[in-house]
């Protein structure tokens, strides 16, 4: 299948391909975790996965390296879920670039994905001088995406795929694409685990050629849900219990879903909680709970059949804060606050009006991006900077328990060994964690036969496949099937990356195409005899029959057995064929021959002489071109003994018989070089058969 | 060879009878909808009951009662025990008509041909599938591939493409290639040359389809002015098919002329359709998927319809003129044939079908023309029984119950007799005359029995009786007592207690009153009055049908144009009608099967397959056409390393080939050509094209129909000898590709 791009180096002749390139080169995400973007292509397709921006960098540095592709040739962009990191520059790479490819996502993606950028270039406004893109580019944006639902497959250009339920958060997907039957899996951010809401991401039907997987989580291993859950509420518990405040800054959507659900369900089994206000502090995600409500059908079952009975989407014990000017910052309370890593907005508002007090907590309930200040807290600096540049004391509690929806190592080796990939690309992780989980991989997989690598961004992994090309022969040419050293002729129609082989005259068959003949029929006055014209053709063409045409009676002539010559009236005679190259020109040549003979006589007599001088003359130029033409092609030609021609290229001897076109040699490759060479030449300088086929 | 295809109709040919059609892929039977009219007879599934154990797959296309009725009943009782396969929607809104005809049928009759247990049962094990979902069959189906894709008419409704080795057998019937509001139109087209096409004649004659735009402004004042001068509108409806679209007419009608006449949709089962109708919106029309992205409006959030489940709801509504929306369309049975009864005989009122009435049925008489002024209606009804009958009714019940009751206690006592047996078999050491215990248990036993708690048996073989005790020994090895972990592992707290208990009902989501009716168990029996009832309201039928009429049926399949054309339900004149058509113009192998007999359409189609080798892709150029490439090819055959038949290059000269001319020409694209290359064209007489001022083109030979299965254009020029002879030549050869 694959073979590593050292071994193709040590092969000397680069005639004998290994089969064609596959390359993958990570854009952004490449042995870091953010602005997803994964470009991949194979035998003239390129896809694009993933089309995220850096939550840690502002501006133009926080997009994926789009300069080192050329967004027109991607024909296929693929978002696999809609946070920040794999769909925020989508819109900036939809307008502001050359793409002109086609968008896909599922429903609920698309529906998220608008209210989460929208919110994302409000929010980001205070900080971020130079937008990416404002809310029209988004608005534009949505026309230009289309939807896929799970399972569904999709061929464009060729390009076959279909998308697989991720987990992770909701319409959450991974893409399997199909090029020519080498099948390459992208995972985006996905979980094995089911939630309260969400399915576990499901194990495809298929084994891919390649699995580019998420390594987020590296070799950690998850604790079990319940108890991540319980430390989650006793924390929040104890602490509200005490008087003190709960910060929890997460991304507004995704997670925050699923920690509102843990949340309103303890304060109704807990009454003693109920006079304590949970907020939660986003009105993206209030606007969201719409398209919670209605994709239902992407949730679990769990979701699904307490859907039947109430929405649990709509919270009981759970209210909205619109802006921190509304919230009355009295006693216990619970805030869940957006963005996630405190960078900037109301969640670092009330982390720097609450840090310095030790009775209250902060909870980080997800995965942090490095360089963002809950990132920071999550190693307990004894100070931390504030937002208005001064310094202050940490004294809140900081609690990490990670509700983050990733694979942990137990569940990525165990979806790649029912998997087993050949291929397995590492993308969206650490650096360090990755290679310690590709370490611990290679444990696992200790045959060898698995290559797992780990690219940097713009670093290119190149593989190859030996994609055979399957054609089908179809029609009245499969009646017999042949045997070998028997010839196959007939059309090739290419499809995708389909092959038919089928006769000419059932193209219409099988096929949308149509075949045509084109009959002309010209007339052209001549007064003269019928039988002159007779006379002068036997003189040129080998074959020229006489017969009548049987409407008129009139005399007719069969050229060549291509061109019909009749005598229309007096004045007048008429060519009829049916188009070809061949036909063509004995056309013409007759035409020309008739129009001569209306012209003078005599002249054709000298012309006849002529025509012997020129024969010899022509064979002797034929030779010429021919020479020169092999000269051009293969530089040292002589002619050697017994009229053969003798051809060198580097330090190989080929033979070739002018006359019959028979090469020798003893290096295979050339021989075969020059004698397809050789025909083409006598093809072009004799064109016309001596028998007519 | 092709795969081996075989159809074999069991309903639904030569007449409007439900349908479902046998089609079997080499050997692998697929039953394809299993369908049944509102009248319930069951003599039309005799075919079905004779096949139904060797059926592997049921495919499923709309979630109507014609398409998919039969399925509790055949699985219940017929022994059709195959793997189902629908779309989400068919499964869930099938599932829900289902529901509505059995409580329907159950008000007025003691239908028993199955139960809502059978329904549930039915649709538990539907396997779900995505349009244009590539499901590879497992198994015995090993090799078929089968999709659903988008056939519009109903939310869910499906185009069914079974592919095997790269041949497709396409069964589409019922499909629209109108979109509608709540719909896209149907995907048909895109399927191109399949190897069997199995569709419906059903609107082959019909063909004067209204503009929808003007159809529904006729429609919209149709009930309006039946309101405005106080009359009620009934339209009787399907319980979860086209009803949607009628519902989301009326409800945009509704907001834009700000109406306040109430609108009810009223069927046992109409909330709980809304509810997933709009979690539905994946399966809808774009425009409906797009105004919910980007404004978050859930088109089925009915702001001007009322849901009712039941009739007494509709009797309690403010008098006044109404609209109501009530199952059955077939006015055989449900809500709509009650108040159909009720206000047939008020001129202001208005019927009006949306849909062509099932054959036979009370709707399709009132349908005929001139509709009949009275019509005989039988009218049941379930009432709970009520003083004598329900003395006797009791008393018969507590005999049954006595009879019971005396039976157990009769085997009881076998019971114990037999276990008592046993014990005196394994008597042991103890030196009692087994005489005496027996009398002690005779005498005592009642006794006993009043005071034991339930579930306790004193062993009849014990003297006295005892509560059992269990000594708890421990056992000890050297490092002490030995413990079981287990027992002192922390429990995780378990957090999902809520979730669990609220989804008791997991598939059948009832509503309250259907529950209600089907833990009623209160006795009631059905009693039957014949009416003659007057019918003096408006009539109207409006086509809302949501199938393709009989022109787009005809370039529908002649764009698809199949290599095999099975045709099926239909009347015998359409059916006919369609067959001779599709025989001149599209396809010279049209079937169109009596119920049970199986035609044979396996392609007769040869095919191999060889490997393209490297040396030889290489020397080939290929031409784009279209979306296809072109190219010619001569080769030889030669083996590959896994003996598999490749193709390599030719060792000798090829010998020439005719050439060959591909490409489509329209006379009027090339008109357009030449103009723009500035000569002078125009049309002559008879299609030729007349170019310059001598020159003339025209196609010869039998003109093919749209999508040129016919065979090779011939094209003609002519002319005489002269400059603009031979520039309009080039130009035609610049159309083609010369291979």
């Amino acid at each position: 299948m694959a073979s590593s791009s050292t071994s193709l180096k040590r092969r000397e002749q680069p005639t004998t391909r290994d089969g064609d390139q596959l390359i993958v080169t990570p854009l952004g995400a490449g042995s870091e975790v953010g602005r997803s973007c994964v470009y991949m292509s194979f035998r003239g397709k390129n896809i694009l996965f993933d089309c995220g921006i850096h939550p840690a960098y502002s501006g133009m540095a926080a997009l994926p390296y789009f300069d080192e592709i050329d967004p027109s040739t991607i024909d296929v962009l693929l978002i696999t879920h809609f946070h920040i990191d794999h769909a925020a520059s989508l819109p900036y790479f939809l307008e502001k670039t050359t793409f002109n490819g086609r968008v896909f996502m599922t429903h609920a993606t698309k529906a998220i994905y608008k209210l989460l950028l929208t919110d994302y270039v409000k929010v980001s406004k205070v900080s971020v001088e130079d937008m990416l893109f404002d809310e029209q580019d988004i608005n534009k944006s949505m026309d230009k995406i289309e939807v896929i639902d799970f399972h569904q497959t999709v061929e464009v250009n060729g390009i076959k795929f279909w998308c697989y339920t991720a987990g992770h958060v909701l319409g959450a997907a991974m893409f399997m694409v199909d090029i020519a039957g080498v099948r390459i899996l992208y995972t985006g951010d996905y979980s094995r685990e089911e939630d309260r809401h969400l399915r576990a991401a499901e194990l495809p039907q298929f084994s891919p050629d390649i699995c580019i997987i998420e390594s987020t989580s590296g070799v950690q291993l998850h604790q079990s849900r319940h108890i991540r859950e319980k430390r989650f509420t006793d924390v929040i518990h104890s602490t509200v219990a005490q008087g003190g405040r709960v910060l929890i800054p997460a991304f507004a959507l995704g997670r925050a879903q699923e920690l509102l659900l843990i949340l309103d369900e303890y304060w109704a089994n807990h009454p003693d909680l109920e006079n304590i206000p949970i907020y939660y502090a986003s009105p993206l995600a209030k606007k969201c709970m719409a398209v919670y409500q209605t994709y239902i059908l992407s949730m679990n079952d769990r979701i699904r059949n307490q859907f039947a009975n109430s929405n649990p989407f709509v919270f009981k014990h759970i209210s909205p804060l619109n802006s921190i000017d509304e919230f009355s910052d009295v006693g216990p309370c619970v805030v869940m606050a957006t963005p996630g890593g405190l960078q900037s907005g109301l969640s670092r508002q009330l982390f720097d009006r609450w840090c310095s007090d030790k009775k209250n907590a902060c909870i980080i309930p997800g995965y942090m991006v490095e360089g963002t200040l809950a990132k920071t807290i999550i190693n307990e600096p004894k100070e931390v900077t504030l937002m208005n540049g001064l310094t202050a004391p940490l004294n809140m509690q900081v609690h990490y328990i990670s509700f983050s929806a990733h694979a942990d190592y137990a569940q990525t080796s165990t979806f790649l060994k029912e998997l087993m990939p050949p291929n397995i690309i590492l993308v969206h992780g650490e650096a360090n964690e990755m290679m310690r989980l590709k370490q611990k991989l290679f444990t696992e997989f200790p045959d060898g036969n698995t290559r797992i690598m780990t690219p940097k961004n713009c670093e290119s992994v190149e593989m190859y496949f030996n994609s055979e090309k399957l054609a089908k022969t179809i029609g009245r040419l499969a009646e017999k099937t042949p045997d070998v050293g028997d010839s196959v002729s007939g059309i090739l129609v290419k499809k995708g990356f389909t092959y038919q082989i089928m006769a000419p005259d059932e193209l219409h068959v099988f096929s949308q195409l149509s075949t045509a003949t084109v009959t002309q029929r010209i007339t052209i006055p001549f007064a003269g005899a019928f039988g002159v014209i007779k006379h002068r053709l036997e003189k040129i063409f080998e074959s020229v029959e006489s017969s009548t045409d049987e409407e008129s009676g009139l005399p007719a002539l069969k050229v060549h057995e291509r061109v019909t010559v009749k005598q229309e009236s007096e004045k007048h005679i008429s060519l009829q064929w049916s188009s070809d190259p061949i036909s063509d020109m004995v056309s013409d040549s007759t035409v020309a021959l008739v129009l001569n003979i209306s012209r003078e006589v005599p002249k054709i007599v000298v012309e006849e002489e002529d025509a012997v001088k020129s024969e010899e003359e022509n064979g002797k130029k034929v030779e010429k071109v021919i020479y020169a033409l092999l000269v051009s092609l293969f530089g040292d030609v002589k002619l050697g003994e017994n009229g053969k021609l003798v051809i060198r290229v580097d330090g190989n001897v080929a033979q070739l018989d002018k006359e019959s076109g028979e090469v020798e040699s003893e290096h295979s490759g050339l021989k075969e070089r020059i004698r397809v060479a050789f025909e083409r030449i006598r093809s072009a300088v004799k064109p016309i058969p001596l028998s007519a086929s | 060879m092709g795969t081996s295809v075989q159809v074999t109709p069991l309903c639904g040919v030569y007449n409007e009878n439900p349908l479902s059609y046998l089609v079997s892929v080499d050997g692998f039977n697929f039953l394809i909808d299993c369908g049944w009219n509102d009248l319930f007879d069951t003599s039309l599934l005799e075919p079905l009951s004779r096949v139904a154990s060797t059926i592997d797959a049921v495919l499923l296309s709309h979630p109507d009662t014609l398409h998919l009725g039969a399925l509790p009943y055949a699985m219940k009782q017929l022994g059709l025990s195959a793997p189902v396969y629908a779309t989400e929607p068919v499964h869930r809104l099938g599932l829900l008509t289902m529901y509505d005809q059995f409580l329907s049928r159950k008000q007025v009759s003691d239908f028993d041909l199955f139960t809502l247990d059978d329904i549930d049962n039915a649709f538990q094990n539907v396997i779900r599938l995505t349009y244009s979902q590539n499901y590879h069959l497992p198994g015995k189906g090993e090799g078929i591939v089968i999709a659903p894709h988008v056939a519009g008419h109903m939310l869910g409704g499906s185009i069914w493409r079974i592919t095997k080795d790269g041949e497709d057998v396409i069964y589409a019937v019922d499909y629209n290639h109108r979109k509608e509001r709540h719909l896209n139109g149907t995907v048909l087209q895109s399927f191109v040359r399949p190897a069997v096409l199995i569709t419906d004649a059903y609107h082959a004659l019909y063909t004067n389809q209204t503009a929808r735009q003007q159809r529904d402004k006729e429609f919209l004042d149709t009930i309006s002015k039946h309101l405005e001068v106080g009359g009620n509108v009934l339209l009787p409806v399907d319980t979860a098919g086209r009803v949607l679209e009628l519902l989301l007419i009326l409800e945009q009608h509704w907001s834009q002329r700000g109406f306040s006449f109430p609108i009810y949709f009223l069927t046992y089962v109409s909330s709980s359709t809304i509810d997933y109708v709009k979690s539905f919106l994946e399966w809808m029309s774009d425009s409906i998927s797009k105004s919910f992205e980007t404004s978050r409006d859930n088109a089925f959030l009915l702001r001007h319809v009322t849901l009712l489940i039941n009739k007494t709801d509709l009797d309690n509504a403010p008098p006044g003129p109404k609209v109501v929306l009530a199952s059955m369309g077939s006015l055989e049975a449900g809500f709509a044939r009650d108040i159909f009864v009720e206000w047939a005989n008020d001129p202001r009122n208005l019927v009006l079908f949306t849909e062509t009435g099932q054959f036979g049925t009370l709707a399709r008489m009132l349908q005929s023309s001139p509709p009949p002024k009275f019509v005989k209606v039988t009218m049941s009804k379930r009432v709970p029984l009520a003083g004598e009958e329900l003395i006797a009714y009791e008393e018969e019940q507590n005999r049954l119950k006595r009879e019971e009751a005396l039976r157990a206690s009769l085997v009881k006592e076998e019971e114990i007799k037999a276990s008592h047996g046993s014990d005196d078999n394994s008597s042991e050491p103890m030196v009692i005359d087994t005489k005496t215990t027996h009398d002690v248990v005779g005498s005592h036993g009642p006794a006993y029995k009043d005071i034991l708690i339930d579930g306790f048996v004193p062993p009849s073989s014990s003297v006295a009786p005892m509560f059992p005790f269990f000594d708890n020994a421990c056992e000890w090895d050297e490092f002490g007592e030995v413990i079981n972990p287990d027992d002192y592992v922390i429990k995780d707290e378990d957090m999902d207690r809520g979730a669990m208990h609220t989804g008791g009902d997991v598939d059948g989501r009832l509503d309250e009153a259907t529950a209600s009716l089907m833990l009623d168990t209160r006795p009631s029996k059905v009693i039957s009055n014949e009416l003659i009832v007057t019918v003096s309201c408006s009539l109207v039928k409006m086509d809302y049908e949501g199938r393709s009429d009989g022109r787009s049926i005809k370039s529908m399949i002649a764009h698809v144009s199949p290599l095999k054309l099975v045709l099926v339900h239909a009347i015998a004149e359409a059916t006919e009608h369609l067959k001779q058509h599709c025989l001149n113009n599209i396809c010279p192998h049209v079937y169109a099967p009596q119920i049970e007999e199986t035609v044979d359409v396996t392609s007769d189609l040869c095919a191999y397959k060889v490997q393209l080798s490297e040396k030889l892709m290489s020397n080939v150029i290929f031409k784009k056409l279209g979306d296809s490439e072109v190219a010619w090819v001569d080769s030889e055959v030669g083996k590959t390393e896994s003996d598999m038949r490749s193709l390599q290059p030719m060792a000798g000269a090829a010998s020439p080939h005719k050439p060959v001319l591909v490409g489509d020409l329209k006379i009027a694209d090339f008109k357009q050509f030449l103009s723009s290359k500035g000569v002078q064209v125009e049309f002559a007489g008879g299609g030729a094209l007349r170019c310059g001022e001598y020159v003339t083109l025209r196609k010869v030979g039998p003109t093919g129909q749209k999508g040129g299965a016919s065979g090779p254009q011939q094209i003609l020029i002519e002319g005489p000898l002269c400059e603009d002879y031979y520039k309009i030549r080039d130009y035609l050869y610049s159309q083609f590709y010369l291979l």
